[in-house]
């Protein structure tokens, strides 16, 4: 009876990988899934000056010395950013070439991305514990290929994979959200690539789709409304509904035993879509909290029990 | 794809650079979250109808009360702003209790403030709606039919289930529309208040004396001078008179308890406010409730300072004390045999019955605007006890055409339906409901427990977050503003539970019903916990690990 532990959205908080790869041992899973967007949302600069570094986080700039550096770097780590040590005229280049900046974040993402690839694998090592990690619509194309080369973390984007008797299929691609990120589908398109791993799954009752994006109107897709100018509408308290309805149609046509999402972080939650058990454990990365769920398979009963949990 | 930069407080540099990512929005508007921290504390429903107890302290300085309290809720809001900067879009205090104090407690003290004794509120909020809009517009009208009706038991009753209609019709709308509809009110709603405001300060006390006279013998058939009448009842009815700018600083203290029924909550919407981008801003809820609570205090102020100018500070509390004595205790009936509603008596300084009718439509927008969130931190609440599975999973359950959390609304409605009826139809039971404020500030009082130990027993969280730098003579800033607040509320909760003389009514000594009703609900939420962790437990699920951090290293 496979136990199956599902976290997502990490952003890069280092701390939730670190947790991630822990929670096995932790709640006695024997898979760890990770459902998408593991990559970070911004760089933090730490600007060497004067013999000391400046960096401003959640404030006021402040000046740190060489000693303490270490530390700031920790901490904007374990918030999902990306702390890059750098001159104040690399500071001005990279505000003023959007190209060079570009490419500055595609190297320290991935290089995130290879550093939690060896972590997996010094901690799963020996372990039998499989885990797998699709990108999500937020981590760029070339992630892919550092998970590949991974030596332990399994890449679950476009495949179909055995889980201990049960099939799983994945995708991190979403339908169009306002900020045009990098797997962005239109309804239709996704359908389709749902539909490509779905159809050769041969009993759904003992089916996993492992799709980032939630289902439309599920309430697991519930967002903080927002204007054209991309800010939130009445105090942050109007919701709408942006899941997919391919991924909907999806569950509803294959009916598979669990679908796993994400995507949407402020939507956790668990609910039934006819046989389907659909679950958003949430994301609260930013606080270095790990939001996850912990799914009990049973080849007979199909979900023995879930819980979601906040480690 | 990095496409935007972000600068700092002073421009020049960026502090960040951000990419294309799902959900980086701009920050929200600290406008529309001060509208719902001024709606929680709204001044006209909550307001008016908790100063008309403060009679009871006649000595009291009622102004220098508001203002000492609002210092005082300051250190509330600093707490609260404090715990959303921590640990946003939690859902709460049941969050904050559960992650800080544990799964157990977390849910035992949570629950009973905004689950149980938010059926409670429903019958309160009716009864406001009852004298602030029902009853004063069908005198007005002359519709002796429908006050007599609202004037009954079930008039009570009927109150009731218009305001659970009007909450569940609001949940199935939604907040955005809800929102929308919070606006328009707030807007009209100011309105009415500057057309009250001016009524009152350009009116003299003896223009009063005649309008009070006039309506009182064309709406509620009394004779003579009605204005004195009133003041003579209220001597009977054992108000003492002292003028309004006397100060003695014990009874400033003991009006407390009286203005915590509305100026306790501008940290309702605290639970709402959600992920704020740019590192979790301690500023943005802090100053939206800061200001809800502020420009709430500068209104009440304003109001009272002319109700005193021209109503009289005598007539103010003597109208309240006869009326009182006259619905409660069976005391001679007053003059205007209503609530002594301050918006319909500033009405009467206009001699037309249409135009006081429609100051009574438009002010009852402060009602409409406000009674619709009722429910809303109690549905997320029992959202989040649901998906922790120490409630059945259907709790949560939300409707997949209108997403309409039924699980939960029948969870609040059904119960608040019989609460309703025993608020209606058995008088005796009354008291339980004065302690509707004092169970859900011991709910605060949990929360701001958990904010005193956080530093300590969260460490991981704390020292992540963005107030980790601040501190007070060393101690970390919240601690030092959440022990002032627990003194705050423990003062409130000891004169609630221990007033000698039972001065609010909520003494445990004179109101044992009270005591039996809470102790039970303690005893249920205690019950419904350990039955849970039972069945999850024979389900294999271990609740005790819902918040169990998993080690980093």
């Amino acid at each position: 009876m496979p136990k199956v532990f599902f976290a997502t959205d990490l952003h890069g908080s280092e701390v939730c990988w670190k947790k991630f790869l822990n929670a096995a041992k932790f709640y006695d899973a024997d898979v760890l899934i990770c459902g998408g967007d593991m990559t970070g949302k911004a760089i933090v600069p730490i600007v060497s000056e004067n013999g000391h570094y400046t960096v401003a986080l959640g404030g006021e700039r402040e000046a740190v010395t060489a000693d303490q550096v270490g530390e700031v770097e920790a901490n904007i780590r374990r918030k999902g950013y990306y702390p890059l040590r750098m001159s104040v005229e690399r500071l001005h280049e990279l505000d003023q070439d959007p190209a060079k900046r570009a490419e500055c974040f595609q190297e320290v993402m991935l290089e995130g991305v290879d550093r939690w690839m060896k972590m997996a694998a010094e901690k799963l090592r020996g372990s039998g514990i499989r885990c797998f990690v699709c990108p999500g619509n937020d981590d760029e194309m070339e992630v892919d290929d550092v998970v590949r080369r991974s030596e332990l973390v399994e890449l679950g984007e476009g495949r179909i994979v055995d889980v201990d008797g049960f099939s799983m299929i994945s995708t991190g691609w979403s339908n169009p959200t306002p900020w045009k990120t990098h797997r962005e589908d239109s309804e239709e398109e996704l359908g389709k690539r749902i539909e490509s791993m779905a159809s050769q799954v041969s009993d759904s009752s003992h089916a996993i789709f492992n799709l980032h994006c939630p289902p439309f109107r599920s309430g697991l897709d519930e967002a903080p409304a927002i204007d054209a100018d991309l800010k939130l509408m009445h105090g942050g308290r109007a919701l709408r509904p942006v899941g997919s309805t391919a991924v909907r149609e999806a569950i509803e046509r294959h009916q598979p035993l669990l679908s796993l999402h994400g995507h949407i972080h402020e939507s956790k939650g668990a609910v039934k879509i006819g046989k389907t058990l659909s679950i958003n454990p949430g994301s609260a990365y930013e606080e270095g909290m790990l939001m996850g769920a912990i799914i009990q398979l049973d080849p007979k009963k199909g979900i023995k029990s879930y819980q979601l949990v906040n480690g | 794809m990095a496409d935007t930069t972000m600068g700092t407080a002073t421009g020049k540099r960026p502090a960040l650079f951000l990419r294309n990512a799902t959900g980086l929005v701009k920050a929200w508007s600290t406008f529309d979250a001060f509208i719902y921290s001024f709606w929680s504390i709204n001044l006209i429903t909550l307001g008016l109808y908790g100063m008309s107890y403060v009679y009871w302290v006649p000595d009291g300085q009622l102004l220098a009360a508001i203002v000492i309290f609002g210092v005082l809720t300051t250190f509330l809001v600093i707490t609260y702003a404090m715990l959303v900067s921590v640990m946003p879009r939690t859902g709460g205090d049941y969050a904050w209790q559960s992650r800080v104090l544990g799964g157990g407690l977390g849910f035992v003290l949570s629950i009973t403030g905004w689950w149980f004794t938010l059926f409670l509120w429903a019958p309160i909020y009716a009864n406001i709606l009852n004298v602030q809009f029902f009853l004063p517009l069908a005198y007005t009208l002359k519709w002796a039919g429908v006050s007599t009706f609202f004037t009954s038991q079930t008039g009570l009753f009927v109150s009731c289930l218009i305001v659970l209609a009007f909450v569940s019709i609001v949940v199935t709308l939604g907040m955005e529309t809800y929102a929308r509809i919070q606006k328009i009110c707030f807007w009209i709603g100011l309105v009415g208040l500057v057309v009250v405001c001016g009524l009152l300060l350009f009116a003299s006390q003896s223009d009063f004396q005649n309008a009070f006279n006039r309506e009182a013998a064309s709406l509620f058939g009394a004779s003579g001078n009605a204005y004195q009448s009133t003041i003579d009842l209220g001597t009977k009815a054992g108000y003492t008179q002292h003028n309004f700018g006397a100060f003695s600083l014990g009874p400033v203290f003991l009006l407390m308890p009286f203005l915590a029924f509305y100026l306790l909550w501008p940290n309702w919407g605290a639970t709402l406010y959600g992920e704020v981008r740019g590192a979790k801003d301690i500023r943005k809820p802090f100053w939206s409730m800061f200001w809800g609570l502020w420009v709430t205090i500068g209104l009440v102020g304003l109001v009272m300072i002319l109700i005193v100018k021209t109503m009289g500070w005598q007539f103010y509390n003597s109208a309240n004390a006869a009326y009182y004595n006259y619905a409660l205790y069976g005391g001679d009936a007053t003059p205007v045999t209503t609530w002594p509603y301050p918006v319909m008596f500033a009405g009467w300084l206009v001699d037309n019955h249409l135009f006081q009718a429609l100051l009574i439509i438009v002010m009852g927008l402060w009602f409409f605007g406000w009674a619709g969130t009722l429910f809303l931190s109690s549905t997320r609440v029992i959202f989040a006890a649901a998906f922790d599975r120490v409630l059945p999973a259907w709790a949560a359950n939300i409707s997949a055409k209108r997403r309409v959390p039924y699980g939960s609304l029948v969870l609040m409605i059904v119960p608040s339906i019989v609460i309703s009826a025993v608020y209606s139809y058995v008088p005796k039971f009354q008291s339980v409901f004065l302690d509707a404020t004092a169970v859900l500030a011991l709910t605060f009082l949990a929360t701001v427990v958990a904010a005193i130990i956080l530093p300590w027993r969260r460490k991981d969280l704390y020292d992540a977050s963005p107030i980790a730098n601040y501190k007070v003579a060393g101690v970390p800033t919240i601690t030092v503003v959440a022990v002032i607040t627990a003194i705050f509320l423990v003062f409130m909760l000891y004169e609630w539970s221990f007033n000698s003389s039972n001065l609010y009514g909520t003494s445990f000594q004179a109101t044992l019903n009270s005591v039996y009703y809470f102790l039970a609900t303690y005893v249920v939420a205690i019950a419904i916990y350990v039955a849970a962790r039972i069945v999850r437990s024979r389900q294999g699920i271990d609740l005790r690990r819902i918040h169990h951090e998993i080690p980093v290293e």
